[in-house]
């Protein structure tokens, strides 16, 4: 039995379908995080599950109970909001026991869930303060603990971490999964950004325009993404896609060729489009490809340099050894097997061989 | 040179006949209609006599007299102004108007108008007109003319019909002046030997218990104001009226009329006996051209325009030679009310005649509205008299005040010596002081002018008392009689203590009621399903933008005993009519709903602009933590709208504290100065009971200190409250 099931679900605001039929099961104890970019839908569809909104079609079922009809309060959900929502008026001590004081838990209860849900986030010595004299760390911390005390089978996350400086968002992304750990609860983590998606989710939804377009192991789909999308969606920079022609044995492109993958198969057409990510692209003096350098980014250990070459913008890589200078006209050979092919509607048609998983 | 010469002369002419024709004779009045009318006609007359200008100022009549007494003094009054015989004495001794023997031929006028203007053996004014009230009947109603009043009584008893709400006889009952004639035809005084107003007399329960019976017999109408005998008689539901000449004016051309003397009281046979009123002009003390004031005031006085006043506004000249004019003698009204004026009464024009006003009007209300037996009225009167009327104060010495203001001031320079001595240090502390002054300076100066200034003097005021222009020194006199409630007891309408009561239930009453409809309304008017949200506010916002004295006297029509809209629908839904303004509760429930539907707008454009501003995330989050409707309201909405609530309900508090318009207006301290509030008793103290300017400002203080401490205490409330919110 799943912890949520969404099947079906359909919304519309104004005319314009926000979701368009999502079919999607989180586990008990599961991390999920749904990603994609901004109005893809991912907020909206954590409110239906809430029950903040109500689907135009489908049904949402919460630990196998059918939900669609009933509001938040009777759903056994908890949500931590982006902008975290603490009730101004009130000391930290008092938000943290409110849902509970509303549902007449017994005061000894409170206490103990409260003094609890504080020392698991360290904010016992907070706990007569108000939200205003809190950092935003602090209320971040806050907020999770309220969602905490209550005990609920799921925990519903709205871009938790988006308000909070990186140094910030680093640390707490640790302490999610420290908690996720303790608690061993079902967590929907709703995100923008893949970096916490790829860190912090068992499995991750990626979303685009309302529709789902992959959901997965972190890895799997980094390594095997099913479209386009979702491979320039995941990785930073995002995947290099060039187009090609299918020649016989060579795939051709704009001022490079490469070999046909043995495993590629019969496509039903012959443009497709081959992908390489930046981190698997070295700069060298030739190449596959070759173009001028027109922007830098050094990291430190390394860095990425872009490249305009006939065939498109190209990000490669290159080591902190690489003396790598804007202007210079450079190569750029993939490392290994590194080839994704897709059809040109974005579909996914091959993916490299790991050598090891 | 002699150019500039002729240049100078040229100038000074211009000057001169600039100065001649740039100031002209000012003349104040309280007339209205016909009357104004007929004046201005009088008046244009003279302008083109004497190409003398004259610029006319029509007063309301209440405050009349105090604008004079304020005015003039000052050389700000006019110069010649149209005034009522009773306040002669009054005004010879306050200086306000000179006396014109040597300018009037008292041989013009009729005698009796000459004596009312004479005071101590000089003659202070031109009688103009006489007035005295008389019976108007509507001829096609009335064939026969009663003689006496039994006849009278017959006959109105076949002439009403309480069902068609048609009335025999129609007239202001609860004025005294009204009332004068009947009981002066059961033979009743006003005053003693002494010369001291008496009301507790058994003429005086008499007088009343006649009229009583006539208001229980549905033969005249209840709490009768002049609009409504006004609208009765032209609409032919009232066969007779009491009235004066200014009444003849206001009938309409389509209802024939005819004038008599008041009938004779049968128990008696004496005559009823009106007031009679001389209206005269008077010349001002202080007028810069006292010889033109004086022709102008002859002038209104004598020939034509004596005929005009006649013949437009149904005047009785007071000068013989009026009568001389064809269109005079043969004016039928004038004729009537000659004849009425006949057994009139001059009204005295002592001092203790214009203290008999506001007594009377509570007896005759007791008697008539109020349930208070006709031999009890009189008491209630004379109670009335003796508290308004106390003995004024001891006069205080000004040497232990001075003393201690003096210790007062040199206390503050102690406190303030580091800045006094050392000015470097004020100047390091503020550096931009001279700056921040000049911007400061002019809307300073506004705040010192309008409002310091005035209030230095209301507070120095409440030193002195204040009887006919004279201010006498009593120190804290007039505090001492307030808070100790001399002269009457605690628990009556008069004392300081109970008027508090009333003003804080007010004000307490109010705010709770503005409040919870302001909030539910607005809550109401969030709710994101409703329609027509922009119609509503609209709607729901009219009752704040009329201005609230055409409220007032909306409301006040609306809760008439016998002809107001809410006891219509009180009878509609077979309930039985409620009278009232004569009961504390149901007069203080008519000014609460009045004021309550000027307010509420108010507090509801607070609460919805404080609702907006809560965001909606912490509902959603509280939805999710499992809160209800009502929870979210408890735990959310109230404690957030708090910061904007509090300091809305406390500036609603200290309007409400003072809303003078509402209490004067609707229930006008009706039953009895009961539903009075401080302010309006203050007003009362200053322009109604014979200017008691002392006491007055002394309770303006006591008002001032009593919101001063309330702001305090708020003060602090606020502060927690900003503690405790984000």
């Amino acid at each position: 039995m799943s912890a949520v099931s969404l099947k079906g679900v359909r919304k519309t605001f104004d005319g314009h379908a926000v979701i368009k039929n999502v079919d999607l099961e989180a586990q008990p104890g599961e991390f999920l995080v749904m990603v994609g970019p901004s109005g893809c839908g991912k907020t909206t569809l954590l409110r239906l599950i809430a029950g903040l909104e109500t689907a135009d079609a489908g049904s949402i079922a919460i630990g196998g109970r059918e939900v669609s009809a009933l509001p938040p309060r009777d759903r056994d959900v908890a949500m931590v909001f982006q902008s975290y929502a603490l009730y101004p008026h009130m000391s930290v001590r008092e938000n943290l026991a409110f849902g509970l004081r509303l549902r007449k838990f017994p005061k000894a209860d409170i206490a103990e869930r409260v003094s609890a849900a504080a020392e698991l986030l360290e904010l016992s010595p907070l706990l007569d303060r108000r939200p205003k004299a809190l950092s935003g760390g602090q209320r971040q911390r806050v907020a999770m603990g309220r969602a905490i005390v209550r005990q609920p089978r799921v925990f519903l996350f709205d871009e938790p971490l988006s308000n909070l400086d990186t140094a910030l968002r680093v640390q707490m992304r640790g302490e999610l999964a420290r908690l996720h750990r303790r608690l061993g609860a079902t967590m929907i983590y709703v995100t923008h950004d893949q970096v916490e998606a790829m860190t912090l989710a068992n499995r991750v939804a990626v979303f685009n325009q309302g529709e789902m377009q992959q959901v997965g192991p972190p890895l799997e789909l980094y390594h095997r993404p099913a479209n386009r999308f979702v491979a320039c969606f995941l990785g930073s920079p995002s995947m290099n896609i060039l187009p090609v022609r299918r020649e016989g044995a060579v795939l051709r492109g704009q001022g490079f060729s490469v070999p046909v993958p043995e495993d590629l198969g019969d496509a039903s057409s012959d443009r497709l489009l081959v992908g390489v990510r930046p981190q698997e692209l070295l700069i060298c003096r030739d190449g596959m490809m070759s173009g001028e350098v027109e922007a830098i980014e050094r990291l430190g250990f390394d860095g990425y340099a872009f490249l305009s070459t006939p065939a498109g913008k190209v990000a490669a890589r290159f080591s902190r050894d690489a003396s790598v200078c804007v202007g210079d006209k450079v190569g750029a050979e993939p490392v290994g097997d590194a080839m994704h092919v897709f059809l040109e509607d974005g579909r996914a048609l091959r993916h490299p061989r790991l050598s090891s998983h | 040179m002699n150019a500039i010469a002729s240049l100078v002369v040229f100038a000074s002419c211009l000057l001169a006949t600039g100065a001649q024709a740039a100031s002209p004779l000012k003349l104040w009045h309280a007339y209205r209609g016909a009357e104004e009318q007929a004046l201005e006609k009088s008046t244009k007359l003279f302008e083109r006599e004497t190409g003398r200008a004259v610029e006319l100022l029509a007063l309301p009549y209440d405050a009349f007299a105090a604008k004079l007494i304020a005015a003039i003094p000052h050389g700000v009054g006019p110069d010649v102004f149209i005034f009522a015989h009773e306040r002669v004495r009054q005004f010879a001794r306050m200086g306000i108007v000179d006396p014109v023997d040597g300018a009037i031929d008292r041989r013009a006028y009729f005698p009796n108008t000459v004596d009312a203007l004479v005071v101590d053996g000089k003659m202070y004014g031109y009688p103009l007109s006489l007035k005295c009230i008389a019976l108007y009947v509507n001829s096609r109603l009335v064939s026969r003319i009663p003689e006496t009043t039994d006849e009278w009584r017959a006959m109105l008893a076949r002439m009403s019909s309480p069902k068609e709400n048609r009335f025999g006889l129609a007239y202001e009952s609860g004025d005294f002046y009204f009332h004068a004639p009947f009981l002066f035809g059961f033979k009743g005084a006003l005053f003693d030997e002494s010369g001291r107003a008496i009301f507790d007399t058994p003429e005086m329960a008499v007088s009343l218990a006649f009229v009583k019976r006539l208001q229980d017999e549905r033969l005249i109408p209840e709490e009768a104001s002049g609009a409504l005998v006004k609208t009765l008689f032209n609409d032919g539901r009232a066969a007779m009226v009491i009235s004066g000449p200014w009444f003849s004016g206001e009938i309409a051309k389509s209802v024939p009329f005819a004038v008599f003397p008041l009938p004779r009281v049968s128990e008696t046979g004496l005559p009823m006996r009106p007031f009679l009123g001389v209206e005269a002009a008077l010349v001002s003390a202080r007028s810069t051209d006292r010889e033109a004031a004086r022709k102008l005031a002859k002038f209104l006085s004598t020939g034509e325009a004596s005929v005009v006043r006649a013949v437009s506004a149904g005047h009785v000249p007071a000068d013989r030679a009026a009568y001389d004019h064809r269109a005079v003698r043969e004016d039928k009204l004038v004729a009537a009310f000659r004849r009425a004026a006949e057994n009139a009464l001059p009204m005295p024009n002592t001092l203790e005649m214009a203290r008999v006003w506001e007594p009377m009007k509570l007896a005759l209300q007791g008697a008539l509205k109020g349930g208070v037996p006709p031999s009890g009225a009189g008491a209630l009167a004379d109670r009335r008299y003796r508290a308004l009327y106390r003995p004024k104060p001891e006069r205080a010495s000004g040497v232990p005040y001075v003393v201690l203001a003096g210790l007062a001031a040199a206390l503050g320079l102690y406190r303030a010596r580091r800045e006094v001595l050392s000015p470097e240090l004020f100047s390091k502390r503020y550096p931009d002081a001279a700056r921040a002054a000049r911007y400061v300076a002019p809307a300073a100066a506004g705040i010192f002018v309008l409002v310091f200034i005035p209030f230095v003097y209301g507070a120095g005021l409440s030193f002195f008392h204040h009887d006919s222009g004279l201010y006498t020194f009593v120190g804290l006199g007039n505090f001492v009689d307030i808070l100790a409630s001399r002269g009457y007891r605690i628990n009556e309408p008069l004392s300081f203590y109970f008027t508090l009561a009333v003003t804080m239930l007010w004000t307490a009453a109010n705010v709770v009621l503005h409040v919870v409809i302001g909030l539910s309304l607005a809550l109401i008017l969030r709710d994101p399903l409703l329609k027509l949200k922009g119609f509503y506010r609209v709607v729901l916002i009219v009752p704040w933008a009329v201005p609230n004295y055409i409220t007032a006297l909306i409301w006040k029509g609306m809760f008439h005993r016998q002809f107001g809209a809410v006891n219509g629908l009180l009878q509609a839904l077979h309930l039985e009519p409620i009278s009232w303004f004569t009961q504390f509760s149901t007069a203080f429930a008519a000014n609460l709903v009045t004021n309550t539907w000027l307010g509420f707008p108010f507090m509801m454009v607070v609460c919805l602009g404080a609702l907006q501003s809560i965001p909606a995330e912490l509902y959603e989050a509280a939805e999710v933590d499992g809160a209800t409707s009502w929870q979210k309201f408890r735990n959310i909405t109230l404690p957030l709208l708090r910061p904007t609530l509090l300091p809305a309900v406390i500036l609603g508090s200290v309007w409400t504290f003072n809303m003078f318009n509402i209490i004067y207006l609707v229930s006008g301290g009706e039953p009895g100065g009961a539903t009075d509030i401080l302010v309006s008793e203050s007003y009362r103290w200053a322009f109604q009971r014979n200017e008691q300017y002392g006491f007055a400002a002394a309770y303006s203080v006591l008002i001032f200190l009593v919101l001063l401490t309330w702001s305090s205490f708020t003060k602090r409330l606020t502060r927690g409250a900003q503690d405790a919110s984000s």
